[in-house]
């Protein structure tokens, strides 16, 4: 009775069917008609007809094959590497018996990825194995040797993506009731025998639904393979940046950007319609301190601890390494302390600074709002054609940044729409990539709020704007304030999509730092990314407070804190 | 008591049939073809098991949910495509739906806000309806400072307060505590009485609905059984269903022997019962049965004639004992009061089993 009262949810009235035409009319400008654009592109001549000649093409091309092999064997990889990496510490959190001091610890510095431009890692690898890097040239004394390739790039993307993984598993193991565990060793099984009966079984769905995180995370990474994979190891996305920067060949990038549309749809449908019904364990949110110390024995305990201590370090290393590097007046060269590359970010660098600031500064709250209506829309009112809009509100998100900047910029780069290179294009973008975070996050929310708190109102004579005003509004704003969370952090470290959307006018500072990158200019490389750090940690833990404030949990999934 | 109150308003439903979309199922009918009248100042309930329909039909009448097909009127005015929020309806749920983020004052005084009433008169208005509920002096509470029996009463005072034309509680007593729950009840009926308002009220407990009801609508798979005052239904049930839905029953089952006006002569055993004539009338010769409550049945220990029965179970409950008797190879439900010498019957024994010989309740298979 009460789960068909459910299903009936309220026909919009004027003030939401007017919304709902909004978003309508919104998505179908900043999603539609770029992919539209895109498909448009890649399938037609210059002639403008109809053809698949151009896609045999790239087909036929040894390189972009190579390129498209390539891509798929570092996501495997990644995929691999990232969960193992992430089922380690979230064994290590939940199993361990580590008191809370050490896991706010690691909990801090894995958030660090998450929270600095893409690349961060990559030049600290550089730093670190480059040809003149602290530990092969310095510590070693290796000269000449490569940090270009495949390995180095694998291995920067896990270390980048791990905590998605981690933060992903840790409350599926701690949900993993341990009655059934202990079960188990009741009936005379040996610790091994429940780990690998037990506990390994009830994580398999979340094992896979991480390392698919992972594939796709990796698959869609534009800034690492940019740095680290070398020429010896093209992958898609960098392929398909070139060919458009390199060559001026839109068609071609725009190929190769539906090539890698591919294996990002499989996943998609893998994760959607066929893991979505295999998960055993229940994920309240609530991540339940439970003696769980069982399983393990003192001495996995030790090594597992040793292990995640290592990583824990390494990452450190790499941050500290970017600080110290932002520090020296010649990295690798020159040792002596100087403050001159921030003086250099602070003056010429100033207008990228205010550039990405103001975009980030509007694109957040915008994206917060849209996300909570929309969050609200789809879950709360009853029309045709909702589930369609829920699905077309998510595609930007879903898909990789470097297909929706090539479709934003196929989209928006003549007339009619000729916006390319303003700031308004790249808020548009910044909104519709990623504000699904904060639809989540309300969507979530608003399933625990129960609906006879609305219907309360409704009964007491209140219409629909003013319920949601005075009722809903208040209740979904914990969510609200996921959602600008993540919008501010991926507005600062943002890249894969908006590198095609920059002009002289409106410049980001990841853009710049690849720049200087380019150019070798690794001290104020360094005092950005250090800069971009402190400040989302700052706007962070101003969000936290006031969600404190507000006395609710944050509801954010952990899984769309990827980065692009 | 300062809350003012409106005349009175009937409730009519008229054909009301409620279609959902099931993912598995298909197309089903929540409500099929129901029609009740609620007389202005009446309280009438809804009971039913889970899933037949109630909470559907009490939302329809709120304008939660909309009706596929038929007309529901409240007073004269049909609102059947009205919103909820235009109905003026006072509605008291099953969670309370108590605005976690509002005090007791901005609950209560919510509906009210709504209307634009000036500040002072609600200030008034939500201190008089608080003081009426029992909570004079709670209206800066927050609602988690507040026991479950003090949340229900805050959703009662926020529903009255603004002078609704009807009062509508889904399942209000169900997360209260036994006792509780008892005294709410009565402190419902008593509100309800002394508003003059007119009620609808949905449970599943027979017990609450007998206690609070001036009349019960009994639903079942989406239609009304029967509708009537507790003790009609008790007393009348219309079929097997309804004899066991309402109190505890036997169904005895028997022939017609005789016909004679609006009486029926039923064979039961070796016994003959005399039973009034439902609205189509029994034959001779008919299988029917007799709705036969175990209160009705008394046991003796005499070796006379007509049935005899074998305690197969006693159970001492203190005011009562209740037996299972088997006669024949059907068991039959006894309750005996008082510490009478019936009390002292063991099991295994073998009794004399007098039925009613009078007005039985006959229904027709």
């Amino acid at each position: 009775m009460s789960a068909l009262a459910l299903k009936n949810k309220a026909r919009p009235d004027l003030f939401f069917s007017l919304i709902v035409a909004a978003l309508w009319v919104l998505l179908a400008f900043f999603v539609l008609y770029p992919l539209a654009r895109l498909f448009g592109r890649a399938f037609t001549t210059d002639a403008g007809v109809f053809s698949i000649a151009p896609l045999l093409k790239i087909l036929g091309n040894g390189n972009d094959m190579r390129a498209f092999g390539n891509s798929l064997m570092l996501a495997a990889t990644v995929g691999v590497g990232g969960t193992l990496l992430g089922f380690l510490y979230a064994l290590t959190a939940v199993r361990s018996g580590l008191s809370p001091r050490w896991t706010r610890i690691i909990d801090t510095v894995n958030l660090l990825p998450l929270i600095s431009p893409p690349f961060t890692i990559s030049i600290a690898i550089l730093f670190s194995f480059g040809t003149r890097g602290l530990i092969t040239y310095d510590l070693l004394g290796i000269s000449q040797y490569s940090a270009y390739g495949f390995v180095s790039t694998a291995a920067a993307e896990i270390v980048t993506y791990f905590p998605v993984s981690y933060l992903t598993l840790r409350p599926i193991l701690a949900g993993i009731d341990s009655s059934m565990e202990n079960a188990a060793f009741s009936m005379g099984a040996s610790r091994w025998r429940v780990f690998r009966t037990m506990t390994l079984p009830l994580a398999l769905p979340g094992l896979l639904n991480a390392f698919l995180l992972m594939f796709s995370a990796s698959l869609a990474d534009f800034a690492t393979p940019l740095i680290l994979a070398g020429n010896s190891f093209p992958v898609l996305p960098t392929e398909a940046f070139l060919q458009i920067t390199g060559q001026f060949d839109l068609q071609g990038g725009a190929l190769l950007a539906i090539l890698l549309l591919v294996p990002a749809a499989v996943v998609y449908f893998i994760q959607r319609h066929w893991l979505g019904e295999r998960s055993f364990v229940t994920v309240s949110g609530k991540v339940a301190q439970r003696s769980h110390v069982e399983i393990l024995s003192p001495l996995a305990r030790k090594i597992l601890f040793t292990v995640c201590a290592c990583i824990t370090v390494m990452v450190l290393y790499f941050y500290l390494l970017l600080l110290y590097a932002s520090l020296v007046l010649a990295f690798g060269a020159n040792s002596t302390f100087t403050l001159a590359h921030y003086h250099t970010i602070f003056t010429d660098g100033m207008p990228v600074i205010v550039d990405t600031l103001i975009i980030s500064v509007i694109a957040m709250p915008l994206g917060g709002l849209y996300g909570m209506l929309m969050g609200y829309i789809v879950t709360r009112t009853r029309f045709a054609g909702r589930r369609t809009l829920e699905v077309v509100s998510m595609l930007n998100y879903a898909l990789p940044g470097t297909i929706v900047g090539i479709a934003y910029l196929l989209a928006f780069n003549d007339p009619p729409f000729d916006i390319t290179g303003t700031a308004f294009i790249l808020i548009a973008c910044y909104v519709f990539r990623y504000s699904p975070t904060g639809i989540r996050a309300t969507v979530a929310l608003l399933h625990q709020i129960d609906q006879s708190l609305e219907e309360a109102s409704e009964s007491m004579g209140a219409r629909s704007g003013h319920t949601f005003r005075r009722i809903t509004l208040p209740l979904i704003m914990p969510a609200f304030f996921t959602g600008l969370g993540v919008m501010f952090i991926r507005s600062m470290t943002a890249i894969s999509a908006t590198i095609f959307l920059i002009s002289i006018s409106w410049n980001l500072i990841t853009v710049r730092i690849l720049e200087n990158m380019t150019e070798l200019a690794l001290g104020p490389a360094a005092a950005f990314s250090v800069l971009v750090v402190v400040i989302v940690y700052v706007v962070l833990m101003i969000i936290s407070y006031l969600l404190a404030h507000l006395r609710a949990q944050s509801s954010g999934r952990v899984e769309n804190i990827l980065g692009g | 008591m300062a809350i003012k109150t409106n005349q009175p308003v009937s409730i009519r439903l008229d054909g009301i049939v409620k279609r959902f979309e099931h993912n598995v199922k298909g197309n089903i009918s929540a409500v099929d073809n129901v029609s009740i009248s609620v007389a202005p100042g009446e309280l009438l309930t809804l009971l039913g098991p889970s899933g037949c329909g109630k909470t559907t039909t009490l939302r329809m009448i709120a304008g939660f949910e909309h009706p596929t097909e038929g007309s529901i009127y409240i007073g004269e005015q049909n609102v059947t495509g009205l919103r909820a929020s235009e109905r003026n309806i006072g509605f008291v749920f099953q969670n309370y739906a108590i605005f976690p983020h509002l005090s007791v004052f901005e609950n209560v005084g919510y509906g009210l806000r709504v209307k634009g009433t000036p500040e002072a008169e609600m200030t008034k208005a939500v201190n008089d309806v608080l003081e009426l509920v029992g909570l004079g002096g709670y209206a800066k509470q927050q609602p988690h400072q507040l026991s479950g029996g003090e949340q229900q009463r805050v959703a009662l005072a926020r529903a009255i307060v603004f002078q609704p034309r009807i009062l509508m509680f889904d399942e209000p007593l169900s997360n209260l505590d036994a006792k509780l729950r008892t005294q709410m009840r009565g402190e419902i009926r008593e509100l309800q009485k002394r508003l003059g308002i007119t009620a609808v009220y949905v449970t599943h407990d027979q017990e609450e609905a007998m206690a609070i009801s001036d009349r019960i609508a009994v639903m079942n798979r989406g239609t009304v059984v029967q509708i009537g005052t507790a003790e009609g239904l008790y007393a009348r049930p219309c079929n097997e269903f309804m004899a066991n839905f309402i109190g505890k029953a036997n169904l005895a089952r028997g022939r017609v022997v005789q016909v004679d006006g609006d009486g029926a002569h039923v064979k039961v055993f070796d016994q003959v019962l005399c039973c009034r004539q439902p609205d189509t009338p029994a034959t001779v010769g008919e299988d029917v049965m007799l709705v036969i409550r175990p209160e009705q049945i008394s046991l003796s220990k005499d070796a006379g004639s007509g049935c005899r029965g074998r305690i197969a179970k006693r159970t001492f409950l203190g005011e009562k004992t209740e037996y299972l008797l088997a006669i024949d190879q059907q068991i039959f439900q006894v309750c005996a009061f008082g510490h009478s010498q019936q009390a002292l019957f063991t099991e295994g024994e073998t009794v004399q089993v007098h039925f009613p010989a009078q007005d039985n309740h006959l229904i027709r298979s």
